[in-house]
This record gives structure tokens, sequence and C-alpha cells, in this order.
């Protein structure tokens, strides 16, 4: 998958996001913080599982998600999302000779 | 009051969650944890122990059993073994398997989910988190009284056989169980009881010279030098003793009596705190019982009162002191003293009411004395109240 396709979508960035925050959750969790149902979220998970983003560990019926620290994909992503939300200045030079 | 006034140094140290880094009598119970433990260093994954810690309310059985774990799991990361020493107060978790090994397993997985699956479950699932960890846990059952009344025999059943469904793997869980005594293991089958019997560990309650070690080594800790008298420690472990030598009392009222030696500006701690101490903690409503008190009853018991008074950093009087001051209360209220047997029979009656505490002093130079001591009353208060009422009593009489 495209870069674009694999980070086109809410609800996968949105996953990404909460497992950069609490490092591992199980499917029904993630389920109900990124407010989709089962089905869709395992649609999801597994896209980026394919693409070699995250993985999962199985306990008895439970799956734990989480980035896959071993690819390279996976690291440059979540530096994306962290440097994200720093609050930077925004730049006003610039923004003044624009205007 | 300003900061640099407060007779503390350090007051954390003396918080109920503070552990020392030692504890002063418990060395052989200590060395022994060790020796039923040493396998784990030695050859972890071989070998489960179990072992059963038994003492009494502030006996050490929580200090002891962190103090070993913090101990055991630095030695074990020194030699790359990945052991593990889970505390977990069976109270704190209503007494629920489930929610026990809950929190076992989300010390290695944070946000492991509560729901979708059983105690049962739950216990194999930490099982794997071990091994895919090679992990080796010592989990400790602080409280485990409150496990065994919600949820009986079971929990306890399931965790000592936990091998026989893992040939041939290494063993994770170790335990050991707190109680705070043998009685509410009996009901569970003779078969775990003897497996957790076998290694018992009994922690008897303090003595007083055991108390005043515990309380000097706290003082060096959390106090700045020379605030606290010798004679605020031997009453404070005297106190401490009469309520099943209990070390966490002992050591709430070192802080208490310190806490108001600040409020009151003191450079130092006097006994006098520690009586005031006694009597916030207890709340007792003693009027009454000073009223039901006889005439010559209350007559000594203000004479101890007074003496505490004028000689503010004594803990202890002889009873010839005693006399000495009962003798001038009987003057001022023109009352004729009784007689030395007489006194010591009222004495027995106030020791019986628990309003003075009487104890025989190791052989000194004079031999054995008599020595009272007034724990749980401020001598202010009590000289107060009896002056009240023994002005009623004798004008009126
Ligand atoms: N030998 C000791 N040396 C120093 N401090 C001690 C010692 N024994 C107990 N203490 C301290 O006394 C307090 C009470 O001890 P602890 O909590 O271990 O008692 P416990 O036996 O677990 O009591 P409980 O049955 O009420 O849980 C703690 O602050 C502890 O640090
Ligand atoms: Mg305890």
């Amino acid at each position: 998958m495209q870069i674009e396709e694999v980070l086109g979508n809410r609800l996968r960035v949105k996953i990404l996001k909460i497992l950069n925050q609490v490092k591992e959750l199980n499917v029904s969790e993630i389920a109900r913080r990124i407010n989709a149902n089962h089905k869709t979220t395992m649609k999801h998970l597994k896209i980026l599982e394919n693409e070699g983003i995250l993985y999962h560990k199985r306990f008895g019926r439970i799956r734990l998600y989480r980035f896959n620290i071993n690819s390279a994909k996976a690291r440059a992503i979540q530096s994306l999302m962290e440097n994200w939300d720093k609050s930077e200045e925004p730049a006003k030079s610039f923004r003044t000779t624009v205007k | 009051m300003s900061a640099n006034r407060s007779v503390f140094k350090d007051e954390a140290k003396l918080d109920i969650n503070y552990v020392p880094n030692r504890l002063p009598h418990r060395e052989a119970e200590m060395r022994l944890l060790t020796e039923f433990f040493s396998f784990a260093l030695a050859a972890p994954g071989k070998m489960a122990q179990r072992v059963l810690v038994v003492g009494d309310v502030g006996t050490g059985k929580t200090a002891l059993s962190q103090r070993f774990g913090a101990d055991i799991t630095q030695q074990a990361k020194q030699r790359g073994i990945n052991l593990h020493c889970i505390h977990v107060n069976c109270r704190q978790y209503r007494g629920s398997l489930f929610l026990i090994l809950h929190y076992a397993v989300s010390t290695f997985h944070p946000t492991f989910p509560k729901r979708g699956f059983s105690a049962e479950e739950l216990l194999n699932i930490f099982l794997q988190v071990l091994d895919e960890q090679n992990a080796h846990v010592i989990l400790v059952l602080d409280e485990l009284e409150s496990l065994i009344e919600r949820e009986g025999a079971e929990p306890v059943y399931k965790l000592t056989r936990l091998q026989e469904a893992r040939f041939g793997k290494p063993q994770r869980i170790s335990l050991i169980c707190i109680l705070k005594s043998l009685k509410s293991i009996e009901g569970l089958d003779p078969s775990t009881r003897s497996t957790l019997q076998s290694n018992i560990i009994r922690l008897e309650p303090y003595s007083r010279e055991q108390l005043i070690d515990i309380l000097n080594d706290r003082v060096q800790l959390a106090f700045k030098p020379f605030t606290v008298p010798e004679e605020t420690v031997n009453l404070i472990a005297e106190i401490a003793r009469s309520e099943g030598g209990n070390a966490r009392f002992a050591i709430e009222l070192l802080w208490r009596a310190g806490k108001y030696a600040d409020a009151e500006d003191f450079s130092y701690v006097p006994p006098e705190f520690v009586r005031k101490a006694v009597s916030s903690i207890y709340a007792i409503a003693r009027k009454s019982d000073l009223a039901t008190l006889t005439l010559h009853e209350k007559l000594l018991l203000l004479g101890l009162a007074r003496f505490f008074k004028e000689n503010s950093d004594r803990a202890y009087a002889s009873l010839t002191e005693v006399e000495r001051t009962y003798a001038v209360v009987c003057e001022e209220f023109g009352v004729q003293p009784h007689t030395h047997t007489q006194l010591w029979k009222y004495l027995q009656m106030l020791s019986a009411l628990g309003i003075i505490k009487k104890s025989v002093s190791s052989a000194g130079q004079r031999g054995r004395t008599t020595l009272l001591c007034l724990p749980s009353i401020p001598v202010k208060e009590l000289e107060k109240e009896l002056t009240t009422l023994l002005e009623k009593e004798v004008e009126g009489g």
C-alpha cells in the first residue's frame, strides 16, 4: 500500500496515535477509543499489521496490539506523531511577507 | 513556626509506606527468607517456594517482605536473572483472585484489559507472560485472610499447584503468604495447608527494648540531632509494647509527638507530647473513667500527674517519688494520706483501668523498683480534670 492510502484513513491514524501514546492495547479497547465497531477496527488493525507497522500478541482471547519497533516505517510514524503535537510557533516572518 | 525550626530532618522516613534499609530485630527472619529463596538466585525455574509469614499487627510482616523483595530482586538483577517481586495487598484488591492477578499481569502489561476472561484464564495469561519474558516472580500475598474469606481455599490451591499442568516447563511463581494468624487457613484442604505450613516464619510482638532500637533508628533518620530525648523514646516503646508490640503504633506516636513539638514551637520532643499524641489517637473520653475513681485513687493519680508536670523530661516515676507528691496533694486537700500498702492497691486499680502503667525496673543499683508511667493522658489535662473532681468531692463531702 502506498503511504497516502495507509495514512489517508482517519481511523487508522487515530489507532496509530493512540498506540503511540499508550504503547499497547487490546482490540475492544482500541475500538472503544476510536469509536468504531469491532469488525471495522479489526480491518484497520490488519492493514496496519500487514504493512509491518503494528504487530500483536495473543493472551488467551486477548490480542494486544503495539508498534513493531523493528520496522523503519513504524519508527518514522512514531517520530512524526511525537513531533506533530509539539507546539510550534507559526512562521510569522513568512506570513507577514506574504500579507 | 518556621520551617527551619522543625524538629524533623526528614519526615518522610516516618511515613507508613517507607521501608527502611535495615529492620532491627528481624535479622534472623530475613536470613530465613533468604535461605528459603536461595534457589531463586542459584537456579531459578528449578523450583517454586511457598513461605508463610505470620504475626500480629505491626510486627513487621509487610516491611520484612518488602525489604526482602527489594534486596533479592536487586541481587538477581546483578546476576542477570529476571526476577520480580510483586507485592499485593489482598484486602486492597477486595480479596478477589481476579483483581490480584490482574494487578500482577499489569506490572508487565500496564494496559491489560480487565474484562473478557476468568481468573483461571488470567492465571494462564500470567504464566504465558512470564514464559515469554523468561521472568520469575515472588508473589507476596499480603493480608491473605481477605482472599480466603472471599474465595475460600480455591485460589491458594490453584496457586500452589500451577506446575502440575506445566510439565517440564520452568517454575515461575513462588509465594510469600502473609497472615495475622494461622486460624484463617484452618479451612484449607490439608494438603494445601501443609504445603504452605512447611515454611513458616513467625514474627513475635516486639519487646520494649526492641521497640526502642527500632525507634532509635527512625529518630536518626527522621529527626534533627538531639531533638528526641531518651525518655521520650522509652515512653513510646512502653506504650507500643502495651499495644501488642506494635511497631506501627510506635512510629506513629513518634511522628505525632514530633508534630506537637513543631506546633508548639519546641526545639525538642518531651515525653508530654507523646501523651498528647496517644490521647489524640485514642480520643478516649477518660473523664467518665476518672469520675468513678475513689478519693484516694484520684489523689494518688493527681500526685502522679504533678510529678510528671514538674519533671517534664521524665517518662517514669518511682513509687517513692509518687508517694511524696501524693502526700503533698493530701495536705493540699486536707486529707490524711493512706499507707504504703493501701497505695499499692490503688495503683493496681489504676493500672487495671489502663490509666497508668506499672513496670519493674531491671535490677539497678537500688535493686528492683516499681516504675510508674502515665501513657495516654497529657498531664495538664489530667491535673485539671482531677482538681475539679476533687474540689467538688472534698468540699461537698
Ligand atoms: N524491625 C523493624 N525495624 C524498623 N521498622 C519496622 C520494623 N518492624 C516494623 N517496622 C515498621 O513498623 C510499621 C509497621 O510494620 P508493618 O507494616 O510491616 O507491620 P505488619 O506486620 O505488616 O502489620 P499489619 O498486620 O497491620 O499489616 C512500618 O512502618 C514498618 O516500617
Ligand atoms: Mg502489613
